[in-house]
This record gives structure tokens, sequence and C-alpha cells, in this order.
């Protein structure tokens, strides 16, 4: 029996990443224990701001790191975050979802924190966000988010929640490929080098603090290619609207998903994370009846695609089934206004239950 | 000799005219040179306010941070970089220190491999001449300020909390000595600087006595702080593997919810439960809940058994709904669904309607849970009861396990005995 916790932190570090920054919180904390196991380096923080800043500094030199919280500590992060994203620092943050708000119900699974990381950089800059659906997206993912990370030089996060990451399941190991580690080797640039010039691909170079070859700066300001503050030059804001760019015109390098597409069918079931099990459920059980029904599991939650929307705009019914109050992903697809072509399947407190899910969208 | 290069570059200092940080910029840049550090040995790490405009005058890597958070992230730059012979300087204010003060603790008891030079200019300049809780309580009278609480002594606390080298120096003439000899300390180091700000404070250095902290020097003989590295094993290498060598009669899936106390053993039935049903060749999954303080109070676990891939691993009517102590059962007991056959201890209800059986008698508190599971399994049929002997056959408890799972034979009329598989004649 092995559990998605597992999965991940094995995915990572055979991935390539160096150190682990760890503060307990449930229920993340399989996390903490596997890659005190596992990782070549771990370090237990005294805070979760500790814990980022460590991070920044570990990525700053050269080192991949990773950390795995929930909402509270994330809360905590959240000012670290945005200087990881604006430093342009590859690192990896798993964060397990679970019921708020506040600290909640720590042992309550929950899909509730979409939104909050939808904003969480100041200025409505997106974040990479993949959302693993089961076991195998655990692991396959999780080398994508860090190879995400580090393609793009920017923190990413792996969404996981309760359910998905504690509970024990049997599983076919031999169905894992073994994973290719993350090339760190510093791509060509046009002389002289300048830490935050970017070529025509919107990332620059990566040379790594304290290397004897090239003067490095970062910096968690507004900044000019060279690193230093400056405020409002066409340099300085270019260079901030870029992080923006590289990552919303390069989406489809780093966007996943699984569409499970019936002929004919005109409802679509759309979900994440760890209602898509129940959804997978729901589709066997309404085709079991002869209704023709299409599933689409989203894994990476932001930035959002056009290949999304595209799926989306081709039925005529979607059901969005996610363990949220409101629906969280329905609500950045379409806002808070429902229309009789929009239906949600949400549920609060518990998991989200295949027959509900059939429920509402017969 | 190659002339050396210079550690500051040519770029004018930021600040009002008589501003105390830039002789505090001077003496740093002078002492890492006096030393034989290039620009490229040295990371300065720099934190927000008017002591945090640095990074344009040193010529070194630079990275500039968040507001009282440049102790922590010279930290990971320290260990990440790992080097002896790369510095890493820190320079923060005195609002910075104030703010951040836990990673000053953190940094001093690791004793990272770094310098922190706190700039001490008794208030937050930037942002408009406000006190810091390094400001002085003669200085805030002075200031008018309503906040008399002492100030901190960030030399004395890194001091206690166990940095190599802490010191506050007043008189700027010391200045690049003290630094110099902080930066050639391994381990962490902390120089408190006395710094002037025209603008909101005091307009001559002269003028500072009177508001300022005496000068002190403390010494702690440790070992630097260092993040060991180790090759590890798999995660995967660790799973127990368990291939099919019983037969199942599950045509579907089964669901069942067992209960009881901290301490019962209920995870470890589920698990063996579980496993014995993989061993089986099905597919399972466990799931436990139990209150955040895992030694006390009800303890429940939820395991399916399903002839096909489990997708959604909740239970929403489980088969059986099994009970071993009365905190479990009030747990669990809304969970009874129309199809569900409960199972419970006789202490729990003698006069329940449901089924009752002395699971806590013959199996003892810590056996109770798996007796009740093993009795369930015989009773069904579900698989052979030697499939959960197998489980355990290996386990440290094997013997109490085994006793456990053999208790569930007390409750049946027919006895049967195990009979371990190297023992076993094949015929
Ligand atoms: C989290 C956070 N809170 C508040 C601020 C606003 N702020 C910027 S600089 C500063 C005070 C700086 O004082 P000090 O560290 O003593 O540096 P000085 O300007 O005196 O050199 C404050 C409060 C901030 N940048 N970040
Ligand atoms: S405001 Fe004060 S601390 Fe800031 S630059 Fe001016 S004199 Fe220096
Ligand atoms: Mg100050």
């Amino acid at each position: 029996m092995i559990d998605a916790s597992r999965i991940i932190t094995e995915a990572l570090v055979q991935s390539g990443a160096d150190v682990f920054v760890g503060y307990p919180i449930t229920p993340s904390n399989l996390f903490y224990t596997y890659s005190k196991e596992r990782f070549p380096e771990f370090l237990a923080g005294p805070d979760e701001i500790s814990v980022l800043q460590w991070m920044c500094g570990y990525s700053a030199a050269g080192k991949i790191p990773v950390t795995a919280t929930a909402f509270p500590g994330l809360a905590l992060m959240t000012e670290t975050l945005n200087m990881a994203y604006m430093m342009e620092l590859p690192m990896v943050l798993i964060i397990t979802q679970r019921l708020g708000p506040s600290t909640g119900s720590a042992t309550t699974g929950a899909q509730g924190d979409l939104k909050f990381l939808d904003g969480i950089i100041s200025g409505g800059f997106p974040l990479p966000i993949f959302s693993p659906s089961n076991f195998n997206d655990a692991w396959t993912l999780s080398n994508e988010a860090l190879k995400t990370a580090v393609k793009f030089r920017t923190p990413v996060i792996i969404l996981t929640s309760k359910e998905l990451v504690m509970t024990q399941k049997s599983f076919d190991m031999s169905s894992l490929e073994p994973l290719e580690k993350v090339d760190r080797t510093p791509k060509e640039f046009k002389f002289p080098f300048q830490p935050y010039k970017a070529g025509l691909d919107m990332v620059p170079t990566f040379y790594p603090l304290g290397n004897d070859e090239y003067q490095v700066r970062f910096n968690s300001s507004t900044h000019d290619n060279e690193g230093l503050i400056r405020k409002g030059t066409p340099e300085s804001l270019a260079n901030t609207w870029r992080l923006r760019e590289k990552l919303e015109k390069r989406i489809d390098e780093y966007s996943f998903f699984e569409l499970d597409a019936e002929n004919g069918a005109e409802d679509l079931i759309v979900t994440w994370g760890v209602s898509a099990d129940a959804s997978r459920d729901s589709v066997n059980s309404i085709r079991g009846k002869g209704k023709k029904v299409s599933l689409l599991i989203v894994k990476t939650m932001l930035p959002i695609s056009q290949k999304i929307y595209d799926i989306i705009d081709s039925y005529k019914t979607i059901t969005f089934a996610e363990e949220n109050m409101t629906g969280m992903f329905k609500e950045m697809i379409f806002g808070k206004r429902t229309t009789s072509k929009i239906k949600t399947a949400t549920k609060f407190g518990t998991m989200l239950t295949p027959s509900e899910i059939e429920e509402k969208v017969n | 000799m190659e002339a050396a290069k210079k550690i500051l570059t040519n770029v004018k200092m930021p600040f009002c005219p008589g501003c105390g940080h830039g002789i505090c910029v001077r003496s740093t840049s002078k002492a890492l040179e006096n030393l034989g550090y290039g620009p490229n040995d040295v990371v300065l790490v720099s934190d927000i306010g008017c002591s945090g405009l640095v990074d344009p005058l040193f010529a070194t890597h630079t990275i500039h941070g968040l507001h009282g958070r440049a102790p922590a992230l010279g930290i990971g730059v320290s260990l990440g970089l790992d080097n002896p012979n790369k510095k890493v300087v820190v320079i923060q204010g005195d609002g910075g220190a104030t703010i951040g003060l836990q990673h000053i603790l953190e940094a001093s008891r690791r004793n990272i491999d770094m310098t922190l030079i706190v700039i001490n200019n008794l208030l937050y300049g930037m942002t408009g001449g406000q006190m810091s809780g390094l400001s002085t309580n003669e200085f805030k009278a002075y200031k008018h300020s309503d906040d008399d609480a002492d100030p901190y002594d960030v030399v004395n606390l890194a001091h206690q909390s166990g940095a190599a080298f802490s010191v506050r120096v007043n008189d700027i003439s010391n200045f690049t000595d003290t630094l110099k000899e902080a930066i050639n300390t391994p381990g962490f180091s902390l120089v408190e600087l006395s710094s002037l700000c025209t603008s909101h404070g005091m307009k001559k250095v002269a003028d500072m006595k009177g508001f300022i902290v005496a000068e002190e020097r403390l010494v702690n003989n440790r070992p630097i702080g260092v993040s060991k590295k180790r090759t590890k094993n798999s995660l995967l290498s660790s799973v127990k593997v368990l291939e099919k060598q019983f037969e199942s009669t599950i045509e579907d899936s089964t669901g069942i919810v067992i209960a009881g106390s901290a301490g019962g053993g209920v995870q470890s039935a589920a698990k063996i439960l579980a496993q014995a049903g993989i061993l089986s060749g099905l597919y399972t999954t466990m799931k436990g809940e139990y209150p955040i303080t895992v030694g006390t109070g009800f303890s429940v676990a939820e395991v399916i058994l399903s002839k096909k891939p489990i997708h959604f691993t909740g239970l929403e009517k489980p088969s059986a709904v099994i009970a071993v102590t009365e905190e479990g059962w009030n747990k669990v007991k809304n969970r009874v669904a129309h199809e569900s056959k409960v199972l419970v201890d006789r202490k729990i209800c003698a006069d329940c309607s449901v089924d009752v059986k002395d699971f806590l008698k013959v199996g003892g508190k810590m056996g109770a849970a798996l007796s009740a599971v093993s009795y369930w399994v015989k009773e069904t049929g579900v698989f052979p009861v030697e499939a959960l002997f197998k489980v355990v056959e290996s386990s440290k408890y094997a013997v109490s396990l085994q006793k456990a799972i053999q208790s569930a034979e007390e409750l049946r009329e027919v006895v049967y005995s195990y009979i371990p598989e190297n023992k076993k004649r094949t015929n």
C-alpha cells in the first residue's frame, strides 16, 4: 500500500530536487516525514516565513528546494512567495488543502485554496498550479512541476488535498516510469551577461549567486536587466511585464489535462484534484445507464489554457465537480453568475461523491 | 601582483547628505578588500529600508529581499553555497532587525557562517522616522514617542542564542577593524553599527551621545552550523510488494468501517485487512481518521476491497460497520447504512439489536479491533483468513497479532488452527 505523499516526494527527488525545507502541518506531514527520509538535504525551519526565505537562498545559490504546507503556512509564506516570483527563483511548494477558514479542520480535506492562489501574486500575475488527480499524476505531474519551475525560473505549486495524499491504496508501482532529472546547465545568452536580460523565450539565463564567472544580482523590487532597483523605467516595467508573458505565452508547454470525450455527448463534467476520481466513477455510472457524457480533468489549474476554454465551449451543459462551497474553478471560468448551461456539484466538509455528481449532471 | 578588484562600484551614495549609512557601506567594503575578498567572492544580502538601498554600491553578487527577512535569506544562501571561500554579508536596519528578530536568533542558534551588519539609526528611516524595537527610551523621549518599552539588545540576544561573535560599535573609527574581525570569524557574527539619520534624527554624530546604547562585544566558541548531506534510498524500495496468493469471493466491491479508541490497534487492523485483500488479488484503499491528539480519543479506519480498480476512495454505504469501544461507536454509528452489517463489542451495548460479540474479552484492548476484523473475514468469507496470517507473519509483533487473529475463533463455533507456511505439509 502506498500514498501519494510518498509518490510525490520520490518523484521530486528523482527529478532533481536538492533540499526539503519544512515546517510541520497536517495534512502535509507525510511529505515532511518522507522528505526527511529521502531528500539529500533536509532542514527544519522555525516557521513558514523562514522556510520560504531559506528556500529562496538555496534557489539563488543554484539548488532546487521543496516544501510542503497547508493554507495557514501558505498565508505566512505569501510575501516571500511574491519575492521568489519576482526574483525568478525555481522551487516547488506542495500545498495540501484542508477545510478552512483559518485553522479550520486540519484533518478534513477540501479544495478551497484555488482562488487564493489565483490572486496570490500581487498584480494578478500567473503562478503555475499543478493538481494531480491520482497516483500516476502524482508521479508525472511532480516531474513536470519541477521542470516548469526550472525552465521558466519560477516558483510552482503542487496543489493536493488531504484525501489524495493521506489515503493508502494498493498500487502497481511498475506503472511508474523512471523520471528524467532536470537539466540545470545555463542556457546560452547574448553577451554581456545580465541576470534579468531575457531572449526570445522570455526567461533569463540562470547563474547562481557566488559563481566565479558572472556577477549575479537578484532583486525583489522592480528592477532592470542588471537586477538593480528601477522605478517605472521602460526596462524595469518590461521586466515585470515579462513575468506574466513568459508564463502566458508559453502556457501550452506546461498545461496538462485529461479529456475523456464521448462521441455525441452534450454534457461535460469538469473537475480537478481529489474530485477527479469521484467524477471518473460517476462517468462510468452515467454511461452504464446509456447516457452520453464527457469528462475533463484539469491538471494545470493556473494559468488557464485556451484549450480548456475551447473544450468547455464545445459542450451544451457543463457540470463542475469540486469539493468547495461554490465551485472555485467554475467561478474562475464563468464568474459567480450561473446560467442554466452551468451546474455545480460541490461539497463542503466531506468528499463529493460519485452519486452527487451524477445527480447534478442528470 | 594584480591589483585587487574593488568591492564598491562608482555609483553615488543614494542617502541624504550626512546620513550615517554611507560610512557603514564604506567600512564594509574596506574590511572586505583588506581581507582580500574580490567581488565574486562576496554575496551581499540586503534588507528593505534606506539601509537596503546598498545593492548598486556593491560590485559583488547581490540579492535584495524583504523587510526584516535578509538574515533568513542569508541563511539559505550560506547553506546553499556551502563554500567557505565565499562570504555572505547581510545588511539590515534596526527596523529590519525588529520585524525579523526570529531570523537573527535562528542564525545565531545555528551559528550560520555569515556576517550580519545591523545599521542602527534608532528609527525607521525610509518610512518617515518612526520608532523601532531598537530605539532607546532616551531617543523616544526626545522624539516625544509614547512607546516607552525598553529596546531589544540585539547584540546580547544573538550572543545568548549562540552567535560566534556579536558586537556593538558606536565609534566610527573602529567600524572597519571590527567588521574585519567579524568577517574573519567562522560562524555567525553580528555587528551593530551606530548610524545617523540626518532627516529624522540627529544632525551630527556628536549629538547621538546620550541616545545610544553602550558598546559591547560577546563571543561564543561554537562549531559552524552546516546542513548535512546524505545519499538515501528510494522511498519506493521500502514499500512492501504484495503478490496475489489467495482467492477472493468478492465480485464487486465492499467497504468496511472499523472504529475503536487510540492505542487499540484500529489503524493497524485496517491495514492488515487491506494488505490481506491485496494478497487475495483485490484492489484496496485504507484511510484513517482520529483526533489531532493521536494518543487519545476515537480511532476510525475505512477499508475498501474491490475486484475492480478503485477511483473514489470515500465510503458512502459501508457493507460493515465494526466498533470495539464506545467512543469509536459514537463516532461511526451514523455511518450505518441500510445494507451495513453491524458488529459491536458486547461492552458497548449488550442488548442492541445488532450483532454483539466479545471482541475485547478475547482479543484484549490492543487486539480487539483485529479480532473483530478477523471475525468479519471469517464470517463473510471474503478471502481465507490465512491471508491475514500471511500479512502479519513477518511483523515485529507477529506473535500478538497472530493471537488476535486466532482469538476470533473463540467467537465462532467451528475452531480451526493456523499452521505457519513453513510448517505446512505439502500433499
Ligand atoms: C512587511 C513590511 N512592512 C512594512 C514595510 C515598510 N517599510 C519599509 S522600510 C521600513 C523601515 C525601515 O527601517 P530600518 O530597517 O531601520 O531601515 P532604515 O530606513 O532606517 O535604514 C518599513 C517599515 C515593508 N517594506 N514591509
Ligand atoms: S532618511 Fe535618514 S536613514 Fe534614510 S537616507 Fe535619509 S538620513 Fe539616511
Ligand atoms: Mg533604521
